[in-house]
């Protein structure tokens, strides 16, 4: 009986969470078409914002499975940058986009497996290991191709002028119905994850793991496991990202991807999943993803300067996670 | 249990060496040694060693301290230095990098201790490595300053860089030529809070208004692009949704700018504006030959490395330039900016770089 009102009464507060998420979203939105109401609230600024967040986004998703379980994944950023010129190293000469896709999942899926061993089987605290990745991964993407960045235009015969489908550029510049390739993808990934989350076994024991760990073991979830594989699925998730990334670039950089992994942990966590683990919202990433492609779009419009940029986004920040009722008191 | 974690680490260690060295292939080392003279360095329009120096049977050892090369120009800086240094017979010279200021700084304090004839310094903010070059000079070492300059004349015997004032005002010359000073323009900045932005920007500003007294030419966006791409990207594709009509792009920076050409091709309207960069690099003057959408950019030549160590050499040799009076090498040499356009991109093709 308690168990039930206790499990009412935590899903309530996700709820106002995300709606409160929801409110600055929108809030965001009308205050830019208010301001620039030529261009802010069209069907061509969504569709810009949409593909902007989807990078990011695909990398939340990883994200939140990972701090779910109450750890965190430093290195996405740097796995991105490490993945895609490995990438475009095996693929430029003569191999092609599907080699370039294959290579650049594989390989971040490799790096997120080199995470997970570290933190399951050598018991190294989530924050040391990742960070350690951050570090070689990005020295990894500047070994391989001597610090250059890898051109692949020649995956689309050199050119950028509409894309045939499944090359890779069709991936960053193509549109199905009108909606960008990448956006599908992203949205696809979205609710992929938000089912994973939420409607299966799996999903469950995440959250059980990032609750109580030993309670989980006890209750027969194999928690090393659990944890293992969103680490996995994190550096998969990178793979898909640089895909994304290396598709709307038409390269591969060795330094792209900097400061993604703090885009990424800050969109779960103002979303509403807790740093401390055991409580996941995938819409809520989902929003918290949204909220800060809105901010960009709507700063850089108004062509506000550097300076009060950087001021607006973290007062922004942190009015939008004060909003939400707070859940620990001092 | 612990032997289990030993096998781990191990197993870690070497399965990165692996993957570094597997998929490396030539990692460049950093020490470069002059061997025989016979090597051929890349030509980047200075003069081979001359053969007198060898008489006197001096070796100078030089150590260079730079910002990471992870850039285009700066990766340009560091090859072009050692190319340089490869000429002559009588350098023995050495590349270090450093990730940060703080980095760089101390890097220069090891090297300090070694006592090398000079030292030739990029610093990645001029203003924060001061101390660590007046330490240098101190201690009887020549410093070469090189494009960012440092906040104190006695930090620096010699100083060598590119005028990023007239960059700037060299871009708002053409730019308003070309548009007859009528027209709408989106500046994409580089890096915030560093004097080389702020004097591109100074520049193009300044000279917008010589140009065009009677006004005409509106600037419609000034946003930062960091020198990446990736940023450069996204800003623009931003600015493009907002700004109905754009005629020209400023860049401050050749890498940057594929970013915003990569943007401004996505949403169809190259044929609306043109696009111009600075630097020189190698896909900027590809793309300014061909004509198009990219029309110009404004040298900022990494070759000025190469004639640091040049600078250095004399200096520690205790020489000056053969062709110039003074038995000393010049205080301070600024390289002028050029522009480089379709008509004379012919000319300028021999000193882009990758």
């Amino acid at each position: 009986m308690s168990y039930a009102i206790a499990l009412r009464k935590r899903f309530g507060a996700l709820q106002f969470q995300e709606y409160a998420l929801a409110l600055v979203v929108i809030a965001l939105f009308v205050a830019g078409a208010i301001l620039k109401p030529d261009t802010f609230p069209t069907w061509d600024n969504v569709r810009n914002m949409l593909t902007q967040a989807s990078i990011v986004g695909v990398l939340a998703v990883g994200m939140t499975f990972v701090i779910a379980t109450s750890g965190i994944d430093l290195s996405v950023g740097s796995m991105v940058a490490a993945a895609g010129v490995f990438a475009g190293t095996m693929a430029e000469p003569s191999g092609g986009t599907f080699i370039f896709i294959v290579a650049a999942i594989a390989f971040a899926a490799l790096l997120g497996a080199v995470n997970a061993t570290a933190i399951t089987f050598g018991r190294v605290v989530p924050f040391i290991a990742t960070l350690a990745m951050l570090s070689i991964a990005r020295g990894l993407a500047l070994i391989f191709n001597d610090k250059l960045p890898v051109g692949l235009l020649n995956l689309n015969g050199g050119s950028f002028g509409d894309p045939s489908p499944f090359s890779l550029l069709w991936f960053g510049t193509g549109k199905i119905i009108g909606i960008p390739v990448s956006v599908w993808i992203f949205l696809g990934i979205v609710i992929a994850g938000w089912v994973v989350l939420n409607r299966t076994r799996y999903g469950r024991h995440v959250v059980a793991v990032g609750g109580n760990r030993e309670a989980a073991r006890i209750a027969g979830v194999p928690v090393r496991r659990v944890i293992f594989s969103v680490y996995v699925l994190s550096g998969l998730l990178a793979g898909i990202a640089t895909v994304l990334l290396c598709a709307r670039l038409g390269s591969a950089s060795p330094v792209s991807g900097e400061l993604y992994e703090l885009d990424a942990i800050g969109a779960v966590v103002i979303g509403g999943t807790s740093l401390a683990g055991g409580r996941a919202t995938m819409v809520g990433t989902f929003l918290g993803v949204l909220t800060f492609a809105l901010i960009f779009s709507l700063m850089t419009q108004l062509d506000l300067s550097t300076e009060i940029q950087q001021v607006t986004k973290g007062a922004i920040v942190l009015g939008a996670v004060l909003l939400q009722r707070p859940e620990v008191r001092y | 249990m612990s032997l289990k974690r030993l096998a781990l680490a191990i197993g870690f260690v070497s399965l990165m060496a692996v993957i570094a060295v597997g998929c490396g292939g030539g990692t460049d080392t950093v020490t470069v040694t002059s061997g025989g003279g016979g090597e051929a360095a890349e030509g980047n329009g200075s003069e081979p060693a001359a053969d007198e120096s060898n008489s006197s049977g001096k070796t100078v050892k030089i150590v260079a301290s730079v910002p990471p090369t992870d850039h285009g120009w700066l990766g340009a800086i560091s090859k072009d230095a050692k190319a340089e240094a490869a000429k002559y017979d009588d350098v023995e010279f050495k590349l270090l990098e450093a990730a940060d200021s703080d980095s760089q700084a101390q890097q220069i304090q090891q090297v300090i201790a070694e006592k090398p004839d000079a030292l030739v310094v990029l610093p990645q903010d001029g203003e924060a490595l001061t101390p660590a070059a007046q330490q240098a000079e101190a201690a009887g070492i020549p410093v070469v300053n090189i494009d960012r300059l440092f906040s104190a004349p006695d930090a620096a015997t010699a100083t060598i860089l590119g005028d990023n004032y007239q960059i700037g005002s060299l871009a708002a010359e053409y730019i308003t030529e070309q548009l007859n000073c009528k027209g709408k323009i989106a500046e994409i900045e580089g890096l915030a809070g560093i004097s080389v932005t702020q004097e591109r920007t100074e520049g193009f500003e300044d000279q917008l208004k010589k140009s065009c007294p009677g006004g005409g030419i509106e600037v419609v966006a000034n946003q930062p692009g960091d020198f990446n791409p990736e940023k450069g990207l996204t800003v623009m594709e931003n600015i493009l949704t907002a700004q109905p009509e754009i005629d020209a792009v400023y860049t401050h920076d050749d890498d940057m700018a594929q970013g915003v050409v990569q943007a401004i091709r996505n949403s169809g309207r190259e044929d609306e504006m043109f696009v111009t960069g600075v630097g020189g690099s190698q896909a900027a003057m590809e793309q300014i030959a061909e004509g198009g959408l990219y029309r110009a950019t404004f040298l900022y030549n990494p070759n000025i490395a190469a004639s640091a160590v040049t600078m250095a050499r004399l200096i520690a040799l205790g020489e000056g330039f053969s062709e110039l009076v003074p038995p000393q090498v010049p205080r301070q040499i600024v390289v002028p900016a050029e522009a480089v356009t379709k008509e004379n991109v012919a000319e300028y093709e021999q000193y882009a770089y990758n």
